[in-house]
């Protein structure tokens, strides 16, 4: 088998910030290297990538997928959508046949179906049970299904042809956010989809104690003789120089995107589209948790993108031993140690005919890093090479 | 009679997840890798298809063993997920990791399919991670196949494995806990059991087996020198030289 993975390593320094917190409010934290670290799970940063692709329009919206519970009265849109003549009723019942054939459980919300029991409003449409994950391409193939057999639905997808036929339009053209991050639906194994992409919790480098700050807000209006604050409080916060890493397997990206999505293009084309986006994406995304309050907007300092046969290599041990700050920051020996780490793993695990490097950095404390591979100008140039790189792989035989 | 070898993996990165018995919205771990998580990652390295049992077999016949050279702490993450559409909260989670922990694992089977196996470890289909896939290994993991052997010599010989800063702010422990898989001809009587030997991973339904498991410790062998692929300027070398002298 043709194996390609896809590292991506990146330094990224945010100033007093709380961009994940945990139910105290607090900045996310883990222990590494004995000591305490800022942690922002992946969870968190997937989520950022996933609305990066749709804020930064990075891919045609029929490629991403949508997470809902409200599957039913999507798929009933995309009906009425196709054909009009198809009264929003009658759309809600066939979108609920051909869901439940796909496999995906539905169920009217009974708090709901109460409330508008007393309101005397209509009935609430059933909705699934869980968050399903549909591209959009899923979701348009379910609707043109749905119309097929309009005449009588229930009928019509009772034979084992055409529910076989549901199940098999929830399972194949999954959207790029589908075939990177996975999909998981408890009582439907069989349409699950496994991520290609691994994201690692970003670390902090250095040790890092959480602050708190206190403040205090004057209420404007306030004309008494006895002043004093309108509220108080306290915000967690913390600053760091983070090490995120991420690991794609090109390959499993691969199978789950299947055939091309148009006839007339290459089959690597939309793998290559998507490493694309998923290069840009998870290097400029950035989880938003209290910007508005600390506006930590910040990119990068480094960025080392690895393509490889041999298996994905995390550099995050080359911070276990903490950075110390020796009064100029983290960045300059962090990006010395991930320099030197980078290289001696390489040596040492890798394969270096088959390897391929890139460097996309900012500022002369990241020097160092210049020296392990090509260096790219801008983030978009970078992904376009990996994206170059990753097609010509993927031509080559096995 | 086909030969006997050991192929042992290190296992350690900042966080880890091991769970055996997560139910809901709690996802615990266990204090150490469970053999239906190692053997998951070696089936994926191999390439094995969730669901292809006939394939997975031999490996969940493998008998399996951890060490635990640096336990590591437990940290809980409180995880939030909001609806596609609507942005309302869906149920909140807790999940549990163990950071800073690094353990020995070894599986103890036929020659050529751990042989296999350790060249999927170097060039695997689906990546390894530690339990959970937001948790890659720090270092590969391999640690080499030893032939000819018993999964007890093995874990009594590798070099300690803790980290550098363990090593450092520790003394040497005595000995090591050994989580270990009954032999052929030994009896269980001292043995707990834990749900973790895999029958299939198929996706439409995991299923686990009991497994005994004999809770033993080694005398701590040699740590291993250097630190791995880096060779940082370590102030503390020295003086660790002199503790080891007065112990």
């Amino acid at each position: 088998m043709n194996r390609i993975f896809l590292d991506v390593h990146a330094l990224q320094t945010v100033p007093p910030s709380n961009l994940n917190r945990d139910d105290t409010g607090a900045p996310k934290t883990a222990v590494y290297g004995g000591v305490p670290r800022a942690r922002v799970s992946s969870q968190a940063w997937k989520r950022a990538i996933r609305t990066y692709f749709r804020d930064e329009h990075l891919l045609d919206p029929a490629e991403l997928g949508v997470r809902t519970k409200k599957i039913v009265e999507l798929l009933a849109d995309r009906i009425t959508g196709l054909d009009d003549s198809v009264g929003q009723e009658t759309a809600l019942k066939l979108a609920d046949e051909t869901v439940k054939a796909a496999g995906f459980k539905t169920e009217v919300p009974k708090r709901k179906a109460d409330q508008a029991k007393k309101d005397g409003g209509p009935a609430p449409a059933p909705e699934s049970k869980y968050l399903v994950f549909l591209s959009s391409r899923q979701l348009d193939g379910l609707a043109r299904l749905a119309l097929d057999g309009a005449a009588d639905i229930a009928a019509f997808l009772k034979t084992k042809e055409n529910k076989a036929r549901a199940k098999e339009l929830a399972d194949t053209r999954h959207s790029v956010d589908i075939a990177l991050f996975g999909r998981m639906v408890a009582d439907v194994a069989d349409i699950n989809v496994d991520a290609a992409v691994q994201v690692a919790h970003a670390l902090s480098v250095h040790r890092v104690d959480n602050e708190s700050d206190y403040y205090t807000a004057v209420d404007d209006e306030n004309t008494d003789e006895e002043t004093g604050a309108g509220m108080i409080g306290t915000v967690d916060f913390n600053s760091a120089t983070l090490y995120r890493y991420a690991a794609l397997g090109v390959h499993q990206l691969a199978d789950n995107l299947g055939q091309g999505l148009r006839e007339d293009e290459p089959r690597t084309e939309p793998v290559r589209r998507a490493v694309e986006a998923f290069v840009q994406a998870f290097v400029a995304s950035l989880p938003t948790g209290k910007i508005n309050t600390f506006g930590h907007h910040t990119e990068p300092d480094a960025v080392v993108v690895k393509l490889r046969t041999t298996r994905p290599i995390s550099c995050v041990a080359a911070f276990e031993d903490p950075v110390r700050s020796d009064g100029g920051g983290h960045l300059r020996e962090a990006a010395d140690r991930l320099a030197a780490y980078a290289s001696d793993v390489e040596r040492a695990y890798g394969d270096p005919e088959t390897t391929l490097t890139w460097v996309l950095r900012v500022g002369p404390a990241t020097q160092k890093l210049a020296d392990l591979g090509t260096e790219a100008g801008t983030l978009r140039e970078l992904a376009a090479a990996v994206g170059q790189a990753v097609a010509e792989r993927l031509e080559k035989p096995a | 009679m086909s030969r006997t070898s050991v192929l042992a993996l290190r296992l350690a990165g900042p966080l880890q997840s091991w769970g055996a018995s997560s139910r809901f919205t709690r996802r615990t771990t266990e204090p150490a890798p469970t053999k239906s998580g190692v053997i998951g990652l070696l089936a994926a390295a191999a390439g094995i298809e969730r669901g292809d049992d006939g394939r997975l077999a031999p490996l969940a016949a493998l008998r399996f063993a951890v060490r635990m050279d640096q336990p590591g702490t437990r940290i809980r993450d409180f995880h939030t997920a909001h609806h596609g559409v609507t942005g309302a909260s869906m149920p909140l989670s807790e999940r549990f990791y163990l950071a800073d922990a690094v353990f020995v694992a070894a599986v103890e089977g036929d020659h050529d399919l751990l042989l296999a196996l350790r060249d999927a470890l170097r060039a695997p289909v689906y990546p390894p991670y530690l339990g959970r896939r937001s948790c890659p290994p720090a270092e590969p993991v391999d640690l080499g196949l030893y032939e000819d052997t018993r999964l007890e010599d093995v874990l009594a010989s590798v070099p300690w494995q803790a980290s550098a800063w363990y090593r450092r702010q520790r003394r040497t422990p005595q000995a090591l806990t050994v989580l270990r898989e009954t032999a052929a001809d030994e009896s269980a009587a001292a043995a707990d059991v834990q749900r973790d030997q895999p029958v299939t991973f198929d996706a439409a339904g995991r299923r686990h087996a009991l497994r005994t498991v004999v809770t033993d410790s080694v005398s701590t062998p040699i740590p291993s020198g250097g630190g791995g692929p880096q060779d940082a300027h370590d102030p503390f070398a020295a003086l660790e030289a002199l503790e080891n002298e007065s112990a």
